[in-house]
């Protein structure tokens, strides 16, 4: 997109006041949807953006200024808008950028923007079909399909000058069932970091609508789940947003730098149950969360978190790097370049352990069985989270019993995840968006099935 | 290439490309912005962000058959992307859905959304003032042990609506607001506190009110603990009644109703809440980034009662859900931005106050519960069912006073049981922060919620 040359020049505009490191990033992105509702193709568009963000840092303080002029002049005045900011001392020295070319992780074989329109359609209503099919309760559906191609070019004054390409494909299904005077929902929304291959053997998106059909008409027949505090089992795959929010987040170097973490000053302490390991890894193939290399360059790693109930890494980005004397983990992302990057989780998951599941329910007495997860929220200060569970079943004297709707999980990170007491042996994932300070940004949530001894559980 | 004549020349193709099409309409959403924040940790400037930007939608009537494209490029490749894409789009539309482009209304009302006194602000004097908010907050109390953020902003934003159906129309506006975030610490135990405010006026941004509030909120909750499972009395003051507006404006969209999306479908002429309860939807609004004096589709603006007296008098529509009903559209279409699709949203959205404060408001609870924070709107609250289950902080209220404070509890009802469990209305209506819409509610009175605690 940028010339070496360019990014040589405009890199040496944006330190002419001192500033001690600058930053160039470039983002040319295509992207599109198609979305059915009442069984018809109901929307379709196509959006082009392409920008520019110009970073500068003096000593721990960063400025970020953003265009969508990616002209010389255009990026030139950008630079001198973000220098304007700097009154540093620093000597600015020549520019001199080597490229270098990521390796690629994820091969993408059917680019989204390339599959005719007809083939999108036939998805859609693939979808509303199976939907449709499960029950004559289900009456309304809504089938969207997104993708985006994200061509991204990174330079600094360190002499990088690098580039990526990211690919997404996701469908979502959510289904409508009503009955008795009400209404209930159920969704599925797989993704990954892959073209349309995405549909082909990995995704079948009829059995997902068929999934997001049986949750609704599920939650249609169950009764209000009771509030209190009871032992909760957590189901596999998007059950991982506990661990999102209740931890994950909180070891973002974001939160941890300025010591407002409820994990800061821990590493190497006990912070969670022995039977817990956390895994935050940006380099599995074709996953929702994965990059090549993260939104400042760095290539991304596979990181422990936590290992055998003791805190060994944080998520850390450059900035936040320079204040906890730390080096960057290619854990800096941004939704666009309309975002300064910070530490962001990637595919983040609870690593499998050795429960059997059936034993972790038989030996529950009565509680919760959370089979599927909405989403949830984090105050990465006070660790205090909730989440909604999707589809809920009460347990009875160790047996799964009936379903229970609208029931809400809220508890403090640091407590919850002292009270893990059994690791299923698989693990999977689910994706989810996830939203901070740079923007929402496409992660995996993960786990095997868990059982947290007490948890507040909400509902009427 | 400037953008009159990207604009002409975008049209020309896209008829050209489009040669046998009986009807054919084309419309240009343009927009540009520029932006401006500051923030601040331990009075140096922790992140400076200033951005100028903006883009291009188009979109295209073929056969009563709408598609989409945008750019951020106005190039000669972008004008064929655009038809192109829009035509694509355009034919894979299935829904049968009459659609429609709007040749402008006889007049719009003069609305003051631009204030030039904020223009000339400076970038100096707004770090300023965000270094003032930070030392402010951090004065108000030994226990509140550091700011986590504490940010001044500022934005400007220019529209215009074109199409080949002779709507020209366009719109200027601009906007700042600061906001901080307060730690309290005491020992062991951590709060936070959040406060934000807006204003087109620099003046009317208090700095020391905000502090206070920020400060407050991070204090009280720092002795808070589990109030009993059961059902209670509850006052939702009045950012937490808006937020619960916010959560479930959806219901109001007739393109929610006409999908079954909305329990309130076909349900117009009829009491929904209680006669208390008034809503109002008014996008003259002064001071509000929400308020506009043309809506999505170029169509002007009135502001209306949409549950007045309990009553529910009309649902919130757009040229396409007016159509399929057979009534007027309430100029409520909704784009987000240039690039997104027509859809209905509010503009000002509020419950209608009434003239007792919020201490006033506690005595009338006697004894129960005032909640002050409602959490995980977006995934404990079900927009189609109505259903919610949230995280939520507050206070005790015995013998109509602020008892102990309360927080790890979770609050529960439904909204459509909400509106007509109302049995006061306040006096403090308060509004969020604006965007393409901007709720606003004073405090609320509520017979019975579902608590969950120890």
């Amino acid at each position: 997109m940028v010339l070496k040359s360019v990014a040589e020049q405009v890199l040496h505009e944006a330190l002419k006041t001192g500033g001690d490191f600058a930053e160039l990033f470039c983002e040319d992105r295509r992207s599109g949807a198609l979305g059915l509702v009442d069984g018809h193709v109901e929307s379709a568009s196509t959006v082009r953006r392409h920008g520019a963000g110009i970073r500068v840092y003096n000593g721990l303080n960063s400025v970020y200024v953003h265009t969508n002029d990616t002209s010389l002049s255009g990026l030139v005045a950008a630079a001198r808008k973000a220098a304007d900011a700097v009154s540093g001392s620093a000597a600015v020295g020549d520019i001199h950028l080597t490229q270098s070319i990521a390796g690629n992780l994820h091969p993408i074989l059917a680019m989204p923007m390339d599959v005719a329109g007809a083939r999108k359609a036939r998805l859609l209503r693939d979808m509303d079909l199976a939907a449709r099919a499960v029950s004559p309760e289900i009456r309304q559906v809504r089938a969207n399909l997104i993708y985006w191609d994200s061509d991204v070019q990174i330079a600094n004054s360190e002499g990088l000058f690098t580039g990526d390409r990211r690919v997404y494909t996701r469908m979502a299904c959510a289904a409508v069932a009503e009955g008795n005077g009400e209404s209930q929902s159920g969704s599925a929304s797989p993704g990954a970091m892959m073209g349309f291959e995405l549909f082909e053997g990995r995704v079948d998106v009829a059995a997902q609508a068929e999934k997001a059909a049986r949750q609704a008409v599920t939650m249609l027949h169950a009764e209000p789940c009771p509030a209190g505090v009871m032992p909760v089992v957590i189901d596999g795959g998007f059950g991982g947003v506990i661990f999102h929010e209740a931890c994950g987040h909180s070891l973002e170097a974001q939160a941890v730098a300025f010591g407002a973490s409820e994990f800061a000053g821990k590493l190497g302490q006990r912070i969670a149950s022995p039977i817990v390991t956390a895994i935050d890894d940006g380099t599995l193939p074709g996953e929702w969360g994965s990059l090549n290399i993260d939104d400042e360059g760095t290539p991304t790693t596979r990181l422990t978190l936590i290992k055998d109930g003791v805190l060994v890494n944080y998520m850390v980005d450059r900035l936040n790097g320079r204040r906890m004397n730390m080096k960057p983990t290619g854990s800096s992302r941004r939704q666009d370049y309309t975002f300064a990057p910070t530490s962001r989780m990637r595919n983040t998951f609870i690593a499998a352990g050795s429960d059997d599941e059936g034993e972790i329910i038989a030996t529950c007495g009565d509680g919760l069985y959370a089979k599927s997860m909405g989403g949830g929220s984090v105050n990465p200060v006070t660790g205090e989270f909730n989440f909604a569970v999707a589809e809920g079943y009460l347990i009875r004297d160790g047996k799964v019993d009936k379903p229970v709707r609208g029931a809400t999980l809220i508890g403090k990170g640091a407590e919850v995840l002292k009270k893990i007491d059994r690791v299923g042996g698989s693990m999977w994932m689910a994706q989810g968006m996830c939203g901070a300070s740079s923007g929402s940004i496409p992660t995996n949530v993960g786990q095997p099935m868990i059982r947290v001894t007490d948890m507040t559980v909400g509902g009427r | 290439m400037d953008r009159r004549e990207f604009i002409a020349k975008l049209f020309e193709r896209a008829r050209q490309k489009a040669p046998d099409a009986a009807d054919f309409a084309c419309e240009v959403c343009a927009a540009s912005d520029e932006s401006f924040e500051v923030q601040i940790k331990d009075g140096e400037i922790y992140q400076y962000n200033v951005s100028d930007g903006g883009g291009l939608g188009f979109r295209v009537l073929v056969n009563g058959r709408m598609g989409y494209a945008s750019t951020q490029i106005l190039d000669e490749e972008a004008i064929d992307l655009l038809a192109d894409g829009a035509l694509e789009n355009a034919a894979l539309v299935e829904s049968k859905d009459r659609q429609f482009l709007f040749g402008g209304s006889e007049s719009y009302p003069e609305l003051k959304l631009y204030e030039p006194k904020l223009e000339a602000l400076s970038a100096a004097e707004k770090i300023e003032m965000a270094r003032t908010l930070e030392k402010l907050t951090l004065a108000q109390d030994a226990r509140i042990e550091q700011v986590e953020d504490c940010a001044v902003f500022s934005s400007s934003e220019e529209m215009l609506l074109t199409n080949t159906r002779g709507l020209d129309v366009s719109s200027k506006g601009n906007l700042m607001g600061a906001y901080v975030s307060a730690i309290a610490r005491d020992g062991d135990r951590v709060n936070t506190g959040f406060k934000m405010a807006f204003s087109m006026d620099p003046d009317a941004i208090d700095l020391e009110k905000l502090a206070k509030a920020a400060a407050r909120e991070a204090l009280d909750g720092l002795e808070a603990s589990q109030a009993e499972s059961g059902e209670y009395r509850v006052l939702l003051r009045s950012d937490v009644a808006a937020t619960l507006l916010s959560t479930f404006s959806g219901v109001f969209s007739a393109e929610n109703a006409q999908r079954g999306l909305s329990r309130l479908k076909g349900r117009e002429g009829e009491m929904i809440a209680d006669a208390c309860v008034t809503i109002m939807d008014d996008p003259h609004r002064a001071g509000s980034a929400a308020s506009t004096p043309f809506d999505g589709e170029g169509v002007a603006t009135r502001a209306k009662a949409v549950v007045e007296n309990g009553r529910l008098n009309t649902l919130l529509h757009n040229l396409k859900t007016a159509n399929k009903d057979g009534v007027s559209t309430t100029a409520n279409a909704s784009r987000p931005g240039y690039a997104a699709p027509v859809g209905v949203a509010p503009t000002n959205f509020y419950f209608k106050p009434m003239d007792v404060d919020l201490e006033g408001m506690i005595e009338k609870v006697g004894d129960g519960l005032l909640i002050t924070e409602m959490q995980g709107m977006h995934a404990g609250a079900n927009p189609i069912t109505g259903d919610f289950s949230l995280a939520a902080k507050g206070f005790r209220v015995r013998g109509g006073a602020r008892a102990e404070a309360v927080a790890q509890i979770t609050i529960a009802g439904n909204f459509y049981d909400v509106l007509k469990n109302v049995e006061a209305v306040g006096g403090d209506l308060e509004f969020l922060s604006p965007s393409v819409s901007c709720f606003g509610s004073p405090s609320l009175l509520v017979k019975k919620l579902s608590v969950a605690g120890k």
